[in-house]
């Protein structure tokens, strides 16, 4: 097992590369120069714009300005911010963790309610409430997700009053040693739910269709003629053979929430990292950009590896890698 | 017997463990909030986005402004009223007659708020870090007119000596020659006198704590979420009513309403169009010193050389229908160049109402009757709703005379890039939407740093304008001393870029419109704009709960 998690460990390197180069391409083709946004966008002075270039480096050839790139990243130095002037690390930490928290929010919820609503539409096959769930993991699936987040604070906190509207609260607790604020709990209830609701759909579907296939299953109906009893059955027999493709669900889904929750920072005023790389991209922080694109790259890629560490966790069958 | 395997129990510990921990912090977040102090003033307004720097040197944009405004003063400051030049931490001053020597008398009692007092020595050095290479200041055109300031910010000399500490409490900076607009230029952000112990640090950490002599001082800065400020109880003009002020960074316009509904914030800019009656009456709507237009690139066809076609683009385009009905209660229809409230702004100045009759004529002159012969023509913005809003309706009116234009939406940077192009070289955008807001209330701030033909290119005049005439009307204002005399020139200089060569098409002058809750008092309609409100004055007169 140890030897199978450095394998998958160690490939995780050249994916890391690949995408490295791949920004770094992508940020310098594309069009604006930010030493022009540093020195004040218009009616910038062009000495100052020149000076700004020489101190970035910008002004060199761009195999120079890649291979700078480059053995910066083999130093592990991600570089320095040019908007806040300070190293990028730290700015995807001040980020990284408002992300995970609500992204681990989001996925528990998300899995809790798509695998309770899963099994309660196999355990009622064809009755109101399996129409019911499907039809509700229909909608969580095709709604957008700025909507649904209106939708939630124009019920919750502007006609009832519940919860606060936007933001990430003000007096969290701060997590020892690395001094970054945790959200207040308050303020994380809608934008979680907002995400989870997108995903509980698909977790449900799958949860259902899962346990309908396991349903039949010879380990099944053995257990009932043996004696034992229907939820013994369902929890023991059924639910956990069946979560196999939900686990495969659930972890997909927890790392694309690590980056994906744009539009939900967006509308919640969430301080995560996928609007600290919108922003970054629109001022042209270019190693902001690198840094936040390598750093959920690499967050990804580890949420895969979680996922099949479970599998044999789940299924004993799937032990060996 | 119903038996957990080892496995399976070690999956519900590898999940509920993180869970349950996550939900402890959580909860003991909550727990652990501090009560508000009984008798607390706080104010809390929202802006879009974190700052991008609160180093006064570096400051050129609203965002930036609206919390350094608050923290740093400079030796003159403006009336946020009247937008007069009045004392900030000099006292007083006298200039010579030649209008050549300024000499500044500090305030006693001044301090910076790490509790040192403001000498004549910080002045001197914060106005050398401005000009000085290393910095990289935007602004350090502010202090170019002073004598050696050029060769020093190149490099070439190693101190001004336009500038003189000639008593712990006096500073005189002699200029190269008269120059009408410096007062003003001094109240600006690049002009904030800075402590050197804190700002002469290579590690740059004021960047994220900055320290002035103004009567607020940042207390917390976490991006995307928050800014936090104090009252200075040593602020030499008294202490702030407003204990605590909280800057909420939310982008969202839609959901910032609802924060602002739900009582999160006593303020919010950007009030919408159509408040309804819940929110009508907290619309504050006031002058705000900028100008808004669509640019001819003039250095490429069809507009190079053209000044019939440009006339017909803006007869052609309904300003007051743009204004007053699809886009309502935010910006006026605008005639010309200077916005009402700057010396030499003209209120008979005729501008382009809409004419369709006129415009089809002047097509025709131009050389594309209806609107036939034209080369493809692409109008640029960047994005934003308002702007794609703006772009649609100009399309829409110019399509009625003949015209077809395509619209291309960009982000900021390349944006900038399709429409400066280089000193030489004209951008490639033949039509862009931009709004130039003055740093300083004076015309020079627009006509001189937009349109002299000195500028063209990066600089700021994209338009490539170059008229000799208008450029000896601008040059002659800068150095007149007579108040009367400089606002004629500039009414002359807008007449000739208005009406004789249409340098732009003249869309609006500005408005602020900001939406305040009614127990907020001590509000100034500055036509700085609405995050140049002096904080200092507010008061908060919430009822008791």
């Amino acid at each position: 097992m140890i030897g199978y998690i450095v394998r998958r460990l160690l490939g995780l390197l050249p994916v890391l590369a690949a995408a490295a180069a791949l920004v770094w391409a992508l940020m310098f083709l594309l069009p604006g120069d930010p030493a022009r946004l540093l020195a004040g966008g218009q009616g910038a002075d062009p000495e100052v714009v020149r000076a700004i270039r020489v101190e970035w480096g910008l002004d060199l050839p761009p195999w120079r300005q890649f291979v700078g790139y480059a053995a910066r990243l083999l130093r592990f130095d991600l570089g320095t911010s040019y908007i806040q002037g300070r190293p990028v690390t730290a700015v995807i930490g001040d980020h990284l963790i408002p992300t995970l928290v609500l992204a681990i929010a989001a996925t528990v919820l998300a899995a809790a309610g798509g695998i309770v609503l899963g099994s309660l539409a196999a355990l009622r096959r064809g009755r109101a409430a399996d129409t019911a769930v499907l039809t509700l993991a229909l909608v969580g699936a095709s709604a957008p997700v700025f909507w649904v987040g209106l939708l939630l604070i124009v019920v919750f906190a502007s006609w009832l009053g519940w919860l606060p509207v936007v933001g990430y609260g003000l007096d969290g607790a701060t997590l020892p040693f690395v001094g970054i604020r945790l959200p207040e709990w308050d303020h994380l209830v809608l934008p979680a739910v907002t995400l989870a609701l997108v995903s509980m759909g698909a977790i449900a579907r799958v949860t259902r269709a899962s346990l309908l296939d396991v349903a039949g299953a010879g380990y099944v109906a053995t257990a009932r003629s043996r004696g034992a009893g229907r939820l013994r059955v369902f929890l023991q027999h059924g639910l956990r053979n069946a979560l196999v493709p939900v686990v495969t669900v659930v972890g997909l889904n927890l790392a694309a929430l690590l980056g994906g929750a744009v539009a939900t920072e967006f509308v919640f005023a969430w301080p995560g990292l996928g609007k600290a790389l919108v922003r970054a991209i629109a001022l042209r922080d270019i190693p902001v950009v690198e840094g936040c694109v390598l750093a959920l790259t690499a967050v990804y890629v580890v949420a895969s590896l979680g996922v099949d560490l479970l599998y044999p966790v789940l299924d004993p069958r799937l032990s060996s890698p | 017997m119903n038996r957990q395997s080892p496995r399976a129990a070690a999956a519900w510990i590898a999940i509920g463990l993180p869970t349950a921990a996550l939900l402890a912090l959580l909860g003991a977040g909550a727990c652990g909030r501090p009560t508000p102090k009984e008798a607390e003033q706080v104010f809390r307004f929202r802006l879009r986005e974190d700052p991008p720097t609160l180093d006064p040197a570096l400051v050129t944009d609203n965002l930036s402004e609206a919390i350094t405004a608050n923290v740093f003063r400079g030796l003159v400051a403006m009336d946020p009223e009247s937008l007069d030049v009045v004392p900030a931490v000099a006292a007083s001053w006298t200039v010579s007659p030649d209008g050549l020597v300024y000499t500044f008398r500090l305030r006693a009692g001044a301090r910076f708020q790490n509790g040192r007092p403001v000498a004549a020595d910080d002045v001197a050095w914060s106005f050398r870090r401005l000009l000085h290479k290393d910095t990289h200041s935007p602004r350090r055109w502010l202090l170019e007119p002073v004598a050696g300031a050029a060769d020093f910010a190149a490099g070439r000399a190693g101190d001004v000596p336009g500038i003189v500490v000639s008593a712990p409490d006096t500073v005189t900076l002699r200029l190269e020659r008269p120059f009408a607009p410096f007062l003003a230029m001094l109240t600006m952000s690049g002009a904030s006198i800075v402590p050197r112990e804190v700002y002469d640090d290579p590690a740059k950490g004021y960047r994220r704590a900055p320290i002035g002599c103004g009567p607020f001082q940042v207390t917390r800065w976490e991006q995307a979420n928050v800014i936090e400020m104090k009252a200075f109880d040593g602020y030499w003009g008294g202490r702030p009513a407003v204990d605590r002020i909280l800057v909420r960074i939310i982008e969202n316009r839609t959901t910032a309403l609802e924060e602002y509904r739900a009582g999160g914030l006593d303020s919010l800019d950007e009030a919408p169009e159509n408040p309804g009656p819940d929110l009508a009456a907290e619309v504050h709507r006031y002058p705000f010193i900028s100008v808004g237009y669509i640019g001819f690139n003039l250095g490429l066809a069809p507009f190079k050389g053209n000044a019939a076609l440009r006339k017909a683009f803006n007869y052609a385009v309904d300003k007051d229908y743009l204004w007053n009905v699809l886009m309502p209660g935010g910006n006026i229809p605008g005639r010309g160049i200077i916005p009402p409230g700057i010396p030499g702004h003209d209120p008979d100045l005729p501008g382009y109402p809409r004419d369709q009759a006129k415009a089809l004529s002047l097509l025709a002159e131009a050389g594309y009757p209806g609107g036939r012969g034209l080369p493809p023509i692409t109008l640029w913005v960047n994005t934003s709703e308002d702007n794609r809003r703006i772009a649609q309706q100009v399309q829409a009116d110019l399509r009625k005379v003949g015209v077809s234009i395509a619209i291309r939406e960009v982000d900021w940077a390349a944006y900038l890039q399709a429409v400066e192009g280089t000193v030489a070289v004209p951008g490639q955008a033949q039509m862009f939407r931009f709004g130039w807001s003055l740093d300083y209330p004076d015309a020079d701030a627009v006509l001189r740093l937009q349109l002299h033909s000195r500028n063209a290119g990066p600089p700021g005049n994209y338009f490539r304008y170059a008229n000799p005439e208008f450029d000896r009307l601008v040059d002659e204002a800068l150095v007149m001393t007579d108040p009367k005399a400089r606002a004629d020139n500039y009414r002359r200089a807008e007449r000739m870029a208005v009406m004789d060569d249409a340098v732009w098409l003249f869309l609006n002058y500005y408005q602020s419109a900001t939406l305040f809750k009614p127990y907020v008092k001590g509000i100034v309609h500055t036509p700085l704009g609405e995050f140049r409100i002096p904080l200092e004055r507010l008061v908060i007169e919430k009822p008791a709960a």
